[in-house]
């Protein structure tokens, strides 16, 4: 059943996308409600910094990581047999 | 059972692992691999708060100490035995079941020391009995990499030694309690240090991402619980309030999870995550505050349930396919459903959605972090919690379970017994984050904390949903390769090589010049006389000592065929003897 339901869900990208974007409406709709008076340092008391400070981290640690493994890092499986 | 009928539950482990052949001889190994984690997890409320109090050449050791800090690790390493053993059922060979155990016993002992000397005892039992976790994997990448973990494990246990010596010199006092950082000498620092390797704190991590991921299946299992959390608990014991582990354990967190993010094998990228998890353990042990140090042990007790959780979800999948690469798997959920659900809820509890174990356990490190004023430290914290739900959270389950190609492998589903020890640890990760008291009452400290609070959810929405929208994004720049990356255990890799090479060259040519010397004119002149007293010791002294000499001889050459020339048999042997002198000293 589970299976069924994951391959009804993978063969229809575009709905998914839709789900994931009516959830990020939604979590900034959420943020209006939320008391912003009680935080720990400025960026608690904007609406929505949480969600710039998640895409901005997440594209950027892409981009650093995957950017320094292809320059720097990346090696053969044997590297260290050679 | 009462409470004066008790036993140190390491030694029920040690006399557990000694007569596991026994018990496989008469088929009832299974019953014995439940039965005896069941006992010890069930008897650990009724150990009182001080036994086990020996004099030894003149040294005060204590073998149990038992308080709320030591409680929340037993409590968890017990039960994490009983998964782990349950995980195992299949396996055979008693050999790697008593290698886990003896571990097991390794890390119980040093949670319940009271003292540096047993500390140190038990903590080398750990390294060399987890050592064959590795072993017997019996592959020759396993081989290597296991004799680099005992070389690396055991200098930092020498580390320790020396810290042990310094600071019994200056004190006279061996218990072992809180340093406080003002008065805190080399001797404590060297202490620290020889704990922060098995935590796993960069520059000295590279042992753990280099091994876990050659272990057994079910041995990476249990390695993943044990070394690194015995760790957090005696930094914890010893050194709570120390700057130095809030600077390192944040750092941590991020150095994990970039490797995380760009390794391929799904075991090393959550060897390296746990490097990351650590790091939040010894950030909150370092900020030291009530808040802080509740929130590092909470964290402990989710982390080994979750952590262990995925190493069975993967574990459960390179026994079924034979492949841990995250670019030779994807597609699997048709075969594998239950694996993969029960791997997702270690994902999203690593991620700490909310009515997960993550939320309500992670998050006290980052609010204590906030309440200390350590801003930098808290957004560092936050950043990690992204990396982790794109490495582990999203990247993992979806190149293995899902992916954008089939692997085409038609694997079966995992047998019962690996699939009772997920549902245990997935049971546990959804039951602690739905009623956090349970684990908030076992806490050293009172609690006066909510994970679930309006401005938390709202955080927690945003940054795991907006992490999502971001792998979405690129999601075809983290497609993986199949490529290994270099890390800080180049130059002990790459610097062994050096130093063999000076050794068989310039070393060894210096050494051969002398050996001629030595050859043409010394040996002749050495030899001529060492005939002459040969045969006068052989004719005269030892026919007056009734021949003892010939008996030595013969003797010896008995003991030469014991002796295989294969180290590990030697190591085997030894830890053994000190299990047994061990089993004797805590019974008596």
């Amino acid at each position: 059943m589970i299976v069924k339901f994951l391959t009804y869900l993978r063969e229809r990208p575009e709905m998914l996308k839709w789900l994931l974007m009516s959830f990020l409406a939604f979590s900034l709709v959420f943020d209006f409600f939320v008391d912003h008076h009680e935080g720990h340092f400025w960026g608690d008391h904007l609406v929505g910094f949480w969600a710039v400070f998640g895409l901005v981290g997440c594209l950027g640690m892409i981009v650093f990581c995957k950017g320094l493994s292809h320059v720097w890092l990346e090696r053969d499986t044997d590297h260290y047999d050679k | 059972m009462t409470s004066s009928i008790f036993m140190h539950p390491a030694t029920m482990f040690i006399v557990g692992a000694l007569l596991l052949p026994l018990f496989k001889k008469f088929n009832a190994q299974k019953v014995w691999l439940v039965l005896v984690p069941l006992l010890a997890f069930m008897q650990i409320k009724y150990l009182p708060s001080s036994f086990g109090c020996v004099e030894w050449m003149g040294f005060k050791l204590q073998f149990g100490r038992v308080d709320q800090l030591t409680m929340v690790f037993l409590h968890v390493f017990t039960l994490m035995a009983l998964i782990g053993s349950i995980f195992g059922l299949h396996v055979k060979e008693s050999g790697q079941h008593a290698a886990a155990w003896l571990y097991v016993a390794g890390s119980l002992g040093t949670t319940l020391a009271g003292d540096y000397l047993v500390v140190f005892i038990f903590w080398e039992l750990m390294a060399f009995a987890s050592v064959f976790l590795v072993w017997y994997r019996k592959r020759k990448k396993s081989i290597d990499a296991g004799f680099r973990y005992l070389l690396v494990h055991t200098f930092g246990g020498l580390v320790l030694l020396g810290g042990i010596f310094l600071h019994y010199q200056a004190t006279h006092d061996l218990s072992f309690v809180a340093v406080s950082p003002e008065t805190a000498t080399i001797g404590e620092y060297l202490i620290m240090i020889g704990f922060m390797l098995n935590a796993a704190v960069p520059p000295i991590h590279a042992w753990l991402p280099d091994a876990y991921p050659e272990a057994t299946v079910t041995g990476a299992v249990f390695m993943c619980a044990f070394t690194t959390k015995t760790a957090v608990y005696v930094l914890a014991r010893g050194f709570a309030g120390f700057e130095a582990l809030m600077i390192l354990g944040a750092i941590m967190t991020l150095y994990g999870v970039f490797y995380a993010v760009i390794e391929n094998d799904a075991r090393r990228i959550l060897a390296y995550h746990i490097v990351s998890q650590v790091g939040y353990m010894v950030c909150g042990v370092g900020i030291g505050t009530e808040m802080a140090v509740n929130g590092a042990c909470a964290h402990a007790y989710a982390h080994i349930l979750y952590k262990a959780l995925l190493f069975m979800g993967v574990g459960s999948v390179l026994e079924m396919t034979g492949r841990s690469k995250l670019s030779e798997l994807g597609g699997l959920y048709k075969y594998m459903p239950l694996t993969m659900i029960f791997t997702v809820i270690g994902g999203i509890a690593i991620s700490g959605f909310p009515l997960t174990s993550g939320f309500i356990s992670k998050s006290m490190i980052i609010a204590a972090a906030g309440e200390h004023h350590q801003l930098i430290v808290m957004c560092m914290l936050s950043l990690a919690a992204v990396g982790t739900f794109l490495s582990v959270g999203i990247k993992l389950p979806y190149f293995i379970w899902f992916g954008p190609n089939d692997c085409g492998l038609k694997p079966k589903e995992a047998p019962w017994n690996m699939q009772l020890g997920m549902f245990m640890a997935a049971f546990m990760c959804l039951f602690l984050g739905m009623y956090p008291k349970f684990l908030y009452d076992m806490l050293p400290y009172a609690v006066h904390y909510n994970a679930y609070n309006m401005a938390h959810l709202s955080e927690t929405f945003h940054l795991l949903g907006f992490t999502a929208f971001g792998f979405y994004l690129m999601v075809k720049y983290l497609k993986p390769h199949d490529v290994s990356n270099l890390d800080l255990d180049w130059f002990y890799r790459r610097g062994a090589g050096w130093f063999m090479w000076f050794a068989r060259n310039p070393v060894s040519a210096s050494n051969e010049f002398v050996s001629n010397i030595y050859r043409t004119v010394g040996l002749r002149l050495t030899m001529a006389m060492a005939r002459g007293l040969s045969w006068f010791d052989w004719e005269g002294i030892d026919w007056a000592l009734d021949g003892s000499a010939r008996g030595v001889v013969k003797g010896g050459d008995q003991v030469r065929q014991i002796q295989t020339g294969k180290l590990q048999h030697y190591i085997g042997a030894a830890v053994a003897l000190l299990f047994l002198v061990l089993v004797v000293v805590v019974l008596i």
